[in-house]
């Protein structure tokens, strides 16, 4: 799946802006320079128009994002890869929801959440079948985390609850305002602002915890 | 530690590689391809949400046509300015809200269960403010007629509403039937509001407002019936074909 498949203006991978108009051969409109996310729109637009290649390109853009948004939830690569591909086909379903002149990643966010959640009600429902007929062990149900499966920010994110940590992700691997990320998550930017705060509280305590041990490790070295 | 240090212990974190297989990207584009047609944008939640206001305003005409203009006709202007102004407005509110609902990553002003208690205090208070006569007569036989007949006049409100919206997608089935509920109840307490002629302050506070609570209770419920049922998030927007 090659980017220059939709001819490069301004709808390359990388930081997307527009960095060679009307010089590659396949190019036939000339986008002036913009915002990343200005691109996302436009790819949207294209993509609503049935433009199969904007579709490849913002699978390309948004999927490394979607994904680490589910590793950092559940921890599993595969478990992230599986939603993935199930949020891009309810992405699909739906793409008429989105209307061109909104912010596109709030958009993807809040199906790529909804995704999460169903697939823990299916994971809830299939636990409790399980537990009943054979009493499995929790640990083997619960999704594993770590162990190398996930990555430092995933770690360093770890020990926060489900709804901050998706909000720290949102705003720190996104880079999504807090207006948007207030969009994805159906709530208001004060209560963001909230889990922001409380968020940043347990990853100080964290943090202060590591130093304080390594610091006490270093003097007794 | 500082916030900004923190800032930066999660910024430098962030901007490691994350990189995702190229054959699972393929397989992606591969599964949608196959299904890659255009479709038309949802028009602007104005738009849509003057549709909701426009049936629910439809739905309580027919109503009262049906059964009479009785309380309209009894009503000073005052009461009529006060009330249906109130209505319409708190209905403008629900039917965005609606909107809202059904469209990710909207903008929400208000959540589900703070429009229905928002909607329900505004009507006890507007009630509270016309009607003065706490005298009761036959309070719960008269009273369950008009819940009933609200809530009736209720359910074709929501699922008008429903159609307008059909090609929605919640991404809270519940949230999203909570607030179709509230609105569809609204569309209720207009048909009493233009047809019962009784204004004993009790029985209007009690059973013309409680039509937008049930109703709105009763959006939430069947749509996570329906949730539980598809074992989808979103039983308020048709499954839309692949298109």
């Amino acid at each position: 799946m090659e980017l220059e498949r939709v001819c490069g203006c301004g709808l390359t991978a990388g930081n997307g802006l527009h960095e060679h108009a009307g010089t590659d051969i396949h190019c036939t409109t000339t986008i002036p320079f913009m915002h990343p996310d200005s691109n996302l729109e436009i790819l949207m637009a294209r993509y609503q128009e049935g433009d199969f290649a904007a579709a490849t390109v913002l699978i390309d853009r948004i999927s490394p994002q979607l994904h680490r948004f589910f590793v950092a939830q559940f921890g599993s690569r595969a478990d992230a890869d599986d939603l993935l591909q199930e949020t891009w086909l309810r992405i699909h379903r739906v793409r008429h929801t989105y209307r061109p002149g909104e912010p596109v990643l709030p958009w993807f966010y809040a199906i790529a959440r909804h995704v999460r959640v169903d697939h823990f009600r299916k994971a809830i429902r299939t636990t409790a079948r399980e537990q009943r007929l054979e009493e499995m062990s929790q640990a083997a149900v619960t999704v594993p985390r770590a162990s190398g499966q996930a990555d430092n920010l995933e770690a360093l994110l770890e020990p926060l609850p489900e709804s901050q940590r998706e909000v720290i992700e949102m705003l720190k691997v996104a880079g999504m305002s807090l207006e948007e990320v207030a969009r994805a998550t159906s709530s208001s930017v004060g209560s963001v602002k909230q889990k922001v705060h409380r968020a940043y509280k347990k990853l100080r305590e964290k943090m202060d915890a590591m130093g304080h041990r390594k610091g006490r490790n270093g003097g007794m070295q | 530690m500082r916030d900004g240090e923190i800032d930066v212990v999660l910024e430098m974190a962030a901007r490691a590689p994350h990189e995702v297989e190229r054959a699972l990207l393929k397989r992606v584009a591969d599964s949608i391809q196959p299904a890659m047609r255009p479709v038309h944008p949802l028009p602007r939640t104005s738009v849509l949400a003057g549709g909701l206001v426009l049936i629910c305003s439809a739905v309580a005409l027919a109503g009262a046509a049906r059964a009479g203009f009785n309380g309209f006709e009894k009503m000073g202007l005052l009461e009529r300015a006060l009330i249906f102004s109130t209505l319409g407005m708190l209905a403008w509110v629900a039917a965005t809200e609606f909107v809202n609902e059904m469209i990710p990553g909207s903008r929400r002003w208000v959540s589900a269960g703070a429009l229905l208690g928002m909607g329900s205090a505004v009507l006890v208070g507007v009630f509270a403010l016309l009607f003065h006569d706490y005298h009761t007569d036959h309070f719960f036989s008269v009273g369950i007629v008009c819940l009933v007949t609200g809530v009736l006049h209720a359910i074709p409100a929501g699922l008008l509403s429903w159609l307008v919206l059909r090609r929605g997608f919640a991404v809270n089935s519940v949230s999203a039937g909570l607030v179709a509920g509230t609105l569809a109840g609204l569309a209720g307490v207009g048909v009493l509001e233009l047809h019962c002629a009784n204004f004993e302050a009790t029985h209007v506070l009690v059973w013309h407002t409680a039509v937008v609570p049930l109703s709105g209770a009763a959006g939430a419920l069947v749509a996570g019936a329906l949730r539980l049922r598809t074992g989808s998030g979103a039983p308020w927007a048709r499954r839309p074909p692949m298109n």
